[in-house]
């Protein structure tokens, strides 16, 4: 078994955007965020729900869960009367940001902390939550250091902050992996038989949501549902953060990595340069799917284009093979790491994704294993307590189907590409290029 | 909404391999190759008392039967 280490970038270039990242040049303090953008509204529930139906705000973790519905199913679970009895919610803030080919969140809680706390209060208030938690990660100490300072410079009446660091792993983040971290339990995924927003922290009904999609919440209500929806399309209002990276280092660390700014619909050539234009594109981070070179200069940021070639935004981590790295011996690379990342907690996973992680690593030396893999990957799908063994097949599923041709060229040793070593080494010299930022 | 189904779940953290519910349940309970159940589609009326058994005889407590 090859231990494959994979870790998140130390710095990242943040650029001035449209929305949530328009101030970033005022620097992150509270006042000159209040200076911009004014008091903070306190919209009562119903009119939250609204406002966030509105523009359709999805959650930005992955699953991409429209905000709307998961605050009225707090609403549901609370009863009507949440000062009184044990049913008073919570507001979690996930900004544990497992995946190692991502930055936005960590970025955006560095250079815009106060967006993203300012939609944690708005949520609380109107659920009547006085507790948030906000969870970041212990392989990223400068986002729980910023957070830390900003709760010191704000003053919200009636709301008790609470941080905590999850451990640095890939699994982290998942959503029942924070609520068993809250309770003092290792932070790792277990079966959850009802949503957070029913059965949350303290069994009580808990907003869980991704640190991007409070800064969401957070811009529809400061800026109001027209200032929101001037950006992004009629179908997608607003905008997306972005991570753009190559693939990591023989050392297993990201580096180059920008975080971005688009308009749901913009095109792909506002943040991929030619070579990553013609360059097989990983959508969505090491969970997410393979886009096709011949497909990715037609893209646009918006998961109804991206729905047509397989991907979803996802968490909005995009990686690109514009250095020349093989996809075939990448995916072997990325699963060999997500195997080592399984909590080991359910058969399925434990068993499944090193199985699978082997046979990839047989693919990556022209071994024909694309029947094995894609009886593994169906073997370990929807088979587990947390999206890890589901992730990981599709990782795999998306390069037999979506680089088909590519898998084909590489077992006839003619696919041209260069490949790395088990330690992630490249072969035969590499290329310094990189993805750059048109913006 | 389609009509309400009775279905097993696999708490999996729980779950040891220890493969009683598909000795008991093999109409719905087949084992993968590392004797984890795979759990092959929902519970008809006819076969509840089958499946209640197979959740009962668990000694993991890890299979539950849930109307979705």
């Amino acid at each position: 078994m090859t231990a494959q280490m994979i870790r998140p970038p130390a710095s990242v270039d943040v650029h001035t955007g449209p929305l949530l990242l328009s101030g970033i040049d005022r620097g992150p303090g509270l006042a000159a965020h209040r200076a911009r953008l004014g008091a903070l509204p306190e919209p009562g529930v119903e009119s939250l729900v609204t406002l966030l139906g509105e523009v359709g705000v999805r959650g930005r973790g992955g699953a991409g869960f429209p905000l709307a519905r998961k605050l009225q199913t707090v609403v549901r679970a609370r009863g009507s009367r949440p000062g009184l009895g044990s049913r008073r919610p919570y507001v979690v803030v996930n900004a544990a940001e497992g995946e190692p080919a991502s930055a936005k969140d960590s970025a955006l809680l560095d250079v815009a902390p106060h967006l993203v706390l300012d939609g944690a209060v708005v949520t609380a208030r109107a659920l009547g939550a006085r507790e948030i938690h906000v969870v970041s990660s212990e392989d990223r100490p400068w986002v729980g250091a910023a957070v830390h300072r900003a709760i010191g410079e704000r003053d919200d009446h009636g709301i008790r902050w609470v941080q905590h660091e999850a451990a640095s792993r890939f699994v982290s983040g998942q959503s029942r992996a924070l609520i068993e971290l809250m309770a003092g339990r290792p932070g790792l995924p277990v079966t959850s038989w009802a949503p957070e927003a029913v059965d949350g922290h303290r069994r009580r009904p808990t907003l869980l949501s991704n640190a991007e999609s409070y800064a969401h919440l957070a811009a529809v209500v400061l800026w109001g549902v027209d200032g929101y929806a001037a950006h992004g399309t009629p179908g997608e209002p607003g905008t997306s953060l972005l991570t753009l990276t190559t693939p990591p280092a023989a050392d297993g660390v990201f580096r180059g990595v920008h975080v971005v700014e688009v308009e749901h619909g913009d095109g792909a050539d506002t943040v991929l340069d030619a070579a990553a234009l013609a360059s097989p594109l990983l959508v969505g981070g090491f969970h997410g799917s393979w886009v096709h070179p011949q497909d990715v200069a037609g893209l646009r940021w918006s998961n109804a284009v991206l729905g047509e070639v397989g991907a979803r935004l996802g968490a909005g981590s995009l990686l690109s093979l514009s250095d020349g790295s093989c996809p075939v011996s990448e995916t072997a690379r990325y699963t060999s790491y997500l195997a080592g990342e399984s909590a080991g907690r359910c058969g399925p996973c434990r068993n499944g994704l090193p199985a699978l992680a082997a046979e990839m690593r047989a693919l990556a030396r022209s071994a024909d294993t694309r029947r094995r893999l894609r009886e593994l990957a169906g073997l370990v799908t929807g088979r587990g307590a947390c999206a890890h063994p589901d992730g990981t097949a599709r990782l795999v599923g998306s390069l037999l189907t979506t680089l088909d041709d590519h898998v084909e060229a590489h077992l006839d040793h003619a696919c041209g590409c260069s490949p790395r070593d088990p330690r992630g080494e490249r072969a035969g010299g590499s290329s310094t290029q990189r993805l750059a930022v048109q913006r | 909404m389609s009509p309400r189904e009775t279905v097993l779940k696999v708490d999996w953290p729980q779950c040891r391999a220890r493969g009683l519910c598909a000795e008991l349940f093999p109409e719905k309970i087949r084992v993968d190759e590392w004797g984890y159940p795979v759990v092959l589609g929902p519970v008809p009326a006819e076969e509840e008392r089958l499946a209640r058994e197979a959740v009962a005889a668990c000694p993991r407590s890890a299979l539950h039967l849930r109307t979705t």
